[in-house]
């Protein structure tokens, strides 16, 4: 027999009790697990869209605060493209448009010149690319054509009258591109009328050295006034929907794990209260207070961890729900072994965090106290 | 603080004095009486010795000084003729050199009788496989192999008190206290457990201080001392028991 054995078995005598702060606690991970987990593939998904393509620096309005509707000047990509050390460079037009009546929200559309480097190694699997000379046509990921029921050839309607023939689908096993719309940079300018502008140029540089890519961006500054030139990573980090999501992913999994803690609290103070006799028997019999904080801490780490896996089971069944909402498409459904591990450490945390006050008390008893009176 | 010195403060202390009591005195911050006032005796390394007195008479508070889970307000316990002070921190005394009953027998509920037995060892660096067959022979020794793996409420009061004794010799210690043993166990019971004291005392060379209201129990016994309003009033040999080296 071993400590922990001895905690478990504590744990096992109050079965209600511990199956409910378990409980509490599985709440708490499967917030981070769910939330965290959702906004963090959310992000890397947006971050691959940059890396796939090797882009290094990632050209935005400096003073928007939302950076996906910041308007720069689409001249300001020529210019990026005669810097000696620029290798490719792209413009993109970002929209996000919803379609409320057919219940999908939130889909991104790119607008891009079509010989830009950005549509390479699109992997169609129906009709055809992007070509010079295109009107209100459109490519549509696979996921996004597969929601809409739409293929090769079929009409959409961007805006009410306006309609953009499918010319071809592609797939990609990046959820936020193949859950997007590409269109003709010339059209998208003239549908929204934001004819010459672009939301953001993607910079591909000769060399990708650090040193490189950052006396790249240095060059890139000056050329407009109000720019941001990041690379890719810190763009995303920088996008105000990414950090508002990741707030409140953040915020409501505090906020469970606070209330998850507490239940800890609460269950290991009545457990060593309850067990005054008991514990003060076992410094009778040689315990020093040590290992009663270790057993007082192993009861509670071993609810909270509990509590872990079943929240990382409930996690699983939310990411499924969320899937079936509006905007669920953006989510993979797939959780990472680093959310879960993240989700259990943050649980461990709460274990010892919930029993740590628990576990002083305890230690405190004196070994005569509850022996006096039978 | 030699032993030479120790030894000298104490009258009556020879080289098999296990543990002495010097001028014990306890005061609690509480209570309005004295539980203990300046008590002094010895205890030979063998020896059965029952410490009997009306109720609040101070046996348990002395209890407690000789085990190490109090200290007195004044004087000093001396166990092989060193002051208990030296041997701090005291988890490690009462671990490897005390055994205690319980009137209650203070088991743990969710644990078996073999678990229960292996808690003290818990402290110590045996495996987990020694810890276990050490467990066994003791409830053997009590003869509860049987009952290894029911939870207390399951055996009987008296079972549980074996169970407890098992316990109280988990480390092999050489001094065991017990705090009424009996006193919450019918006649047949409670011979049972005198029994296994007297074998423990007779076989294994064990010390034993056993506080009691049982006059059955003081008769076995070598020894008895008498409290009241915590002075030392007695110190009697019992009737009929040879000494120590006798057994
Ligand atoms: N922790 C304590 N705080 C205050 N007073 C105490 C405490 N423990 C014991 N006393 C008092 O000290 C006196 C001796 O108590 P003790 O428990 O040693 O008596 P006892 O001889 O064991 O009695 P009993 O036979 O009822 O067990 C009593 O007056 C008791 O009320
Ligand atoms: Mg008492």
């Amino acid at each position: 027999m071993r400590l922990i054995h001895v905690a478990y078995k504590n744990m096992q005598r109050r079965r209600l009790r511990s199956a409910l702060t378990i409980a509490g606690v599985s709440v708490a991970v499967a917030a981070v697990v769910a939330l965290v987990g959702a906004v963090g593939s959310f992000e890397r998904q947006l971050l691959a869209v940059f890396q796939n393509r090797g882009i290094d620096l990632v050209v935005a309005g400096a003073t928007t605060v939302q950076r996906l509707q910041s308007n720069l000047e689409e001249d300001l990509g020529r210019r990026i493209g005669r810097l000696p050390g620029v290798k490719h460079v792209a413009c993109a037009l970002i929209e996000n448009f919803s379609f409320p009546e057919l219940d999908v929200l939130g889909v991104v559309v790119r607008g891009l010149e079509p010989n830009s480097f950005v549509l390479n190694e699109v992997a169609l699997i129906e009709g055809r690319k992007l070509e010079p000379g295109d009107g209100d046509v459109m490519l549509i990921g696979k996921v996004l054509a597969n929601t809409l029921s739409k293929r090769a050839g079929d009409q959409f309607e961007l805006v009410p009258g306006r309609s953009f023939r499918i010319v071809g689908v592609y797939d990609s096993y990046n959820l936020l591109e193949s859950n997007s719309l590409v269109v003709p940079l010339d059209a998208l300018q003239d549908l929204m009328d934001r004819r010459g502008k672009a939301t953001v140029f993607m910079v591909v540089a000769a060399e990708s050295s650090q040193a490189a890519v950052e006396s790249l961006a240095a060059q890139i500054k000056p050329l407009a006034p109000n720019i941001d030139v990041l690379p890719a990573r810190q763009y995303v980090d920088s996008l105000i929907e990414v950090r508002l999501a990741r707030a409140v992913a953040w915020f409501t999994s505090t906020l469970a794990l606070i209330v998850g803690t507490i239940g800890v609290v609460n269950t290991m103070l009545t457990a060593v209260f309850e067990r005054t006799r008991e514990l003060a028997v076992l410094r009778a019999v040689g315990w020093r207070r040590a290992t009663i904080v270790r057993m007082i801490l192993f009861e509670s780490a071993l609810l909270s961890m509990l509590g872990a896996v079943v929240g990382c089971a409930m996690a699983w069944f939310l990411t499924q729900m969320l899937r079936l909402t509006p905007t669920g498409r953006l989510i993979s459904g797939e959780i990472g072994w680093y959310v879960v591990a993240q989700g259990c450490g943050l649980a461990l945390l709460v274990g010892i965090a919930g029993g740590g006050y628990p576990a002083w008390r305890a230690a405190k008893l004196l070994p005569t106290e509850g022996l006096r009176h039978e | 603080m030699s032993n030479a010195r120790t030894e000298a403060t104490h009258r009556g202390a020879t080289s098999e004095c296990l543990l002495c009591a010097q001028e014990l005195s306890k005061f609690y911050p509480d209570g309005r009486v004295q539980a203990l006032d300046r008590v002094s005796f010895h205890v030979n390394r063998g020896e059965y010795l029952a410490v009997m007195g009306p109720s609040g008479s101070g046996k348990s508070t002395l209890l407690n000084m000789l085990g190490a889970l109090d200290r007195p307000s004044s004087g000093e316990v001396f166990f092989e003729g060193r002051p208990l002070s030296e041997f701090y921190p005291w988890d490690r005394f009462r671990c490897e050199q005390v055994g205690f009953v319980f009137q209650s027998f203070h088991l743990l509920p969710a644990l078996t009788a073999l678990e229960n037995v292996q808690i003290p060892m818990l402290e110590t660096r045996r495996s987990a496989a020694e810890r276990a067959s050490a467990a066994e022979s003791l409830l053997e020794l009590v003869g509860l192999a049987s009952r290894r793996h029911h939870l207390p409420q399951t055996l009987s009061v008296g079972e549980r008190q074996r169970v407890a004794v098992a316990r109280a010799l988990a480390n092999n210690p050489p001094l065991l206290l017990a705090d009424e043993p009996t006193g919450n166990l019918d006649s047949a019971a409670a011979e049972a457990v005198l029994d296994l004291f007297a074998r423990l005392h007779g076989e294994h060379r064990l010390t034993l201080v056993v506080i009691t209201h049982d006059p059955a129990l003081s008769r076995r016994a070598q020894r008895v001392l008498r409290l009241k309003d915590g002075r030392l009033i007695a110190d009697e040999p019992v009737e009929g028991a040879g000494p120590v080296s006798d057994q």
